[in-house]
């Protein structure tokens, strides 16, 4: 953090707060997705499992939202977390083709 | 701790934006919230008396079961027997005759509901059952943060609102705990107003820290769970057998405290056996002894309050019984449920039974009951309270720092007025505030008068009208002398209310709960009455 050159500013909120919200959620359903196929639950929201996934998307959803803002700018936020969308896009496909 | 000046000047600034916005929504939802901790006394005691003969022992419930159903057989398929004599007072067997059939028929419908009794040469007594509407319209209050609005999108707004709480609070802790760890317990009273309420707001805030992160996750979740249910549906491969169990869930917390079940979808149970109305006697399920008796047997210390029968048809026929634990946390506001055999008691779901989930469901089950409070009893109900009211006034302390911190930046640069923006979040702040007590007040206040102790019209109707009241009275009344005004009218709306819950129904001051939120309101209004009297408005 030391060596970061631009300073945070809360100017550029509304970008990160974008990117929290529509990549960020993308990638946090992503998320849910590869864990709920790596625990083997059906989504059922009478199971144990489906309820604590979603409780997991809750919880990563606002941590992201409100950790968004130290990205160092709004393309940065934009870019890293579709780079997370495609790679928690691509395990679960991936998982989900080798189990079916 | 040593954070970077502009990273934490950037979390000041995401703080009170994000705080101004959802400030006065939260308000609302804990000064409600902390109300509906008490929704169970306060609807037995806004509801009319139901006029029905003392109500028969439970030994003798079978016979008053057997002459209901011959005069309304409708009344077979859906029926409840009050097991405490608390609860029996208001009819020891009630039911709500079904709307509609079949499978799309709604088990949530707000129709009549009658009671049955018995009368001393043992003939039936039929009545209505009516229950006031207005604590129910409180805890509805809590869920939507306070708006009128259709449960969808209240819902969706709310879920906004519990979002923008979690980033205020995660903004709150990164920008002030560092420096706040320092001088934690200095309240700097003779110094500035900004600084006082900037010290309230960082002491409460603190030390209520692990209970906001439980209602902000918690509400996230209540708000838009069923969207993510949906989408989880979606993700995952689903199965015949999984659909089936979902169709079947033993469900049905909401009907017995009335209460919002966040993470818990609605689903219909099966309506194959009441496809039509049964003209005849059906075969009589286990009788309300026998089941209180197994109910002791199989999990022993759950105290059986209320037991539903539902006859789902094709043998399916079940016995469902809510009741509580003291020893267990619960999923429920009020307790927890399980559900039996219809005809040999056995215990088909213990899921939702405290003390006798498996651990998965149990620790659940702990998420829920931290939001409710619904864990060791009265002292954390209490507790509860306490926090919940605090929470409110921590929001109230926020906004009172934004806006004292704007009138001084203001003064500084030279302005003889203030700005429009903080003339109107001032009297927003104000009128929201006060307008919302005096409103509930005003409510507790009007349930002798109104007919049915309050049904959902009126009710609402009363309540807009006086928070409505207050708002635009701020607008037009600014400064200290309207603001005394409100508060006086505040206070003295909420003096009354102790005055009414004791002169409306003496039963309710023979427990120590109604004796306690009797004075709690007393305590609240006098709060209210003393900073009306002293005032005053300052830089």
């Amino acid at each position: 953090m030391a060596t970061r050159k631009t300073p945070y500013t809360s100017k550029n909120w509304l970008v990160k707060v974008l990117a929290a919200l529509v990549p960020g959620f993308i990638f946090t359903l992503g998320l849910t997705g590869v864990v709920g196929l790596l625990c083997h639950t059906n989504g059922n929201p009478q199971s144990a499992s489906g309820q604590y996934l979603m409780w997991l998307t809750a919880l990563v959803w606002s941590t992201l939202l409100s950790t968004c803002f130290l990205f160092r700018s709004g393309r940065q936020a934009w870019g890293y977390l579709s780079l997370g969308c495609a790679i928690v896009w691509a395990a679960y496909f991936l998982l989900r083709s080798t189990m079916a | 701790m040593k954070l970077r000046a502009d990273l934490v000047q950037m979390y000041r600034d995401v703080h009170s934006w994000v705080g101004i916005i959802a400030g006065l929504f939260l308000f609302v939802a804990f000064y409600a919230g902390a109300i509906t901790m008490f929704e169970e006394p306060l609807k037995q005691w806004a509801s009319p008396p139901v006029m029905l003969p003392p109500p028969v022992s439970l030994e003798q419930t079978p016979e008053l079961l057997q002459k209901t159903f011959t005069a309304h057989p409708e009344a077979q398929n859906d029926y409840t027997i009050a097991v405490t004599p608390e609860d029996a007072k208001r009819g020891r067997l009630t039911w709500e005759p079904e709307q509609g059939l079949g499978p799309t028929r709604n088990r949530h419908s707000s129709g009549q509901t009658f009671s049955a009794g018995l009368d001393q040469q043992g003939n039936l007594v039929v009545v209505p059952k009516i229950t006031s509407e207005t604590a129910r319209f409180v805890d509805v209050l809590h869920q939507t943060v306070g708006l009128p609005l259709p449960h969808n999108i209240a819902s969706f707004v709310m879920g906004t609102v519990a979002l923008l709480y979690a980033v205020a609070l995660v903004s709150g802790v990164i920008a002030y705990l560092p420096a706040l760890v320092k001088m934690l317990f200095a309240v700097r009273l003779g110094q500035s107003l900004r600084k006082r309420w900037l010290d309230f707001h960082n002491l409460l805030g603190l030390f209520s820290l692990p209970f906001h992160i439980i209602m902000a996750v918690s509400s996230v979740v209540f708000a838009f769970h069923g969207q993510i249910f949906a989408l989880e549906h979606k993700l995952f491969p689903t199965t015949v057998a999984a659909n089936q169990q979902a169709a079947q869930g033993g469900n049905g917390l909401h009907r017995h405290g009335g209460r919002h079940q966040g993470g818990q979808p609605e689903t219909q149970p099966s309506a194959a056996g009441a496809e039509q109305l049964p003209q005849a006697l059906l075969r009589p399920m286990l009788a309300p002894s026998a089941v209180v008796a197994t109910v002791a047997q199989q999990a022993p210390g759950f105290v059986p309050e209320v037991l539903n029968y539902m006859r789902l048809g094709k043998g399916r026929d079940v016995i469902r019984v809510f009741g509580h634990d003291d020893r267990y946390p619960t999923r429920g506001p009020t307790g927890g449920f399980m559900v039996l055999n219809g005809y040999t008691g056995q215990a088909q779901t213990t899921d939702y039974l405290p003390g006798h989930q498996q651990t998965k469901f149990a620790i659940l089950t702990t998420f829920f009951s931290l939001h409710f409070g619904s864990f060791g009893g009265t002292p954390v109900r209490w507790l509860y309270v306490v926090l919940g009211l605090v929470g409110a006034f921590l929001f109230y302390t926020g906004n009172q720092l934004w806006v004292v911190t704007r009138r001084r930046k203001e003064k500084e640069r030279g302005h003889v007025q203030e700005t429009r923006g903080t003339w109107v979040l001032s009297a927003l702040t104000t009128g929201c505030t006060l307008g919302c007590i005096a409103g509930i007040s005003a409510l507790f206040c009007a349930v002798p008068f109104l007919p049915g102790g309050g049904q959902q019209q009126a009710v609402s109707a009363l309540y807009y009208t006086v928070f409505c009241a207050f708002v635009v009275a701020a607008f037009c009344l600014p400064g200290q002398r309207g603001i005394r005004l409100l508060l006086a009218v505040a206070g003295g709306i909420t003096a009354l209310v102790p005055v009414m819950l004791c002169i409306n129904a003496t039963p309710f001051l023979h427990n120590a709960q109604g004796v306690s939120l009797t004075v709690t309101a007393s305590l609240l209004s006098l709060f209210l009455l003393v900073c009306a009297a002293r005032y005053k408005r300052q830089l």
